[in-house]
């Protein structure tokens, strides 16, 4: 599968991931160790009410599924986009808190191909990622951006 | 003084055009492996072989590391010093060069914007663009925008 042949619109469901109070905790007391991300007594008293995942976590997370979903499809037979690099993303917003015991829904939607005049031979796909809560709340949104081989001219595939 | 919350940093304090700059990351092959197993198992991100036929030139860390790393830098050097209330958001973050085992990490900060929404009592958005360096060259760029309390609120 080439970039002409990604379908804009089309959202993949990544999975569901459920935070532990100890992963949590881990993340938080490596990098981003903040009293509401690795002391739940601490936490109690913080504007959240209690302890809640870094952001940085939650986001980590969306790229752990969308790696397992991928993998889970080519072992399923369908001809994905070759992986590519990631140049970055935009507009990351943490939009509520992430709290031990809940369990996000991740999802990943392309919305826009965007042609490169330097890399004649890649695309650019940017992908809406999202995580929801029970609730069906989106907790967590961000653009995405890949690089995505080009179908060459020669070929007849 | 008053108590200890006067002595950490709070929304007035910051200006835009204000510059820091700190950290000192090590960047080690065991960390990125660790992380990549747990978040990020792509092969450039696991093995040195595979890490040498990717575009990247070698075993490299996850971007979504590269965050995780500055996120700490940024921790230690502005937000457990200041009346921190959470997180809005990262506008934008650009993985620039790949960042390898033995890579010392190091940030140059700067204030873009801070806004108070009157709609938000006691509290106060500031905007920052984080330069991430390693010892060479400017490896990536995060912009990020952290909720601070208003002094007095």
């Amino acid at each position: 599968m080439w970039f002409e042949d990604i379908v804009l619109g089309e959202t993949r469901d990544l999975g569901t991931h459920t935070f532990t109070e100890e992963e949590i905790i881990a993340f938080g007391k490596k990098y981003d160790p903040q009293p509401f991300h690795i002391d739940p007594e601490a936490a109690k008293t913080s504007m959240f009410g209690g302890l809640i995942a870094s952001g940085w976590h939650t986001a980590a997370v969306w790229m752990k599924l969308s790696i397992e979903s991928r993998k889970k499809e080519v072992a399923g037979g369908r001809n994905l986009a070759r992986s590519g690099v990631s140049p970055g993303f935009e507009d990351m917003r943490w939009l509520k808190p992430v709290r031990p015991g809940m369990t996000l829904h991740y999802s990943a939607t392309p919305f826009e191909k965007v042609d490169l005049k330097s890399r004649p031979e890649l695309g650019l796909i940017k992908n809406l990622g999202e995580a929801r809560d029970e609730t069906g709340d989106v907790v967590f949104s961000f653009i995405g951006k890949g690089l995505v081989a080009r179908k060459p001219k020669e070929s007849s595939l | 003084m008053s108590g200890a919350d006067t002595t950490l940093l709070h929304f007035e304090d910051f200006r835009p055009g204000q510059t820091f700059a700190f950290g000192r990351y090590e960047v080690t092959k065991e960390e990125i492996i660790d992380f990549a197993e747990q978040f990020d198992a792509q092969p450039h991100h696991l093995d040195e072989e595979a890490g040498r036929r990717s575009l990247l030139g070698g075993l490299a860390a996850s971007g979504w590391h590269i965050c995780a790393m500055a996120m700490r830098m940024f921790a230690d050097g502005i937000i457990l010093k200041s009346a921190n209330r959470g997180g809005l958001g990262a506008d934008e973050c650009r993985w620039m060069k790949p960042v390898k085992p033995g890579d010392m990490l190091r940030m140059e900060v700067e204030v873009l914007e801070t806004r108070a929404p009157k709609s938000l009592s006691g509290v106060g958005f500031v905007r920052f663009s984080c330069r991430i360096f390693n010892q060479r060259e400017q490896v990536a760029l995060l912009n990020m925008t952290p909720i601070l309390a208003r002094r007095g609120a």
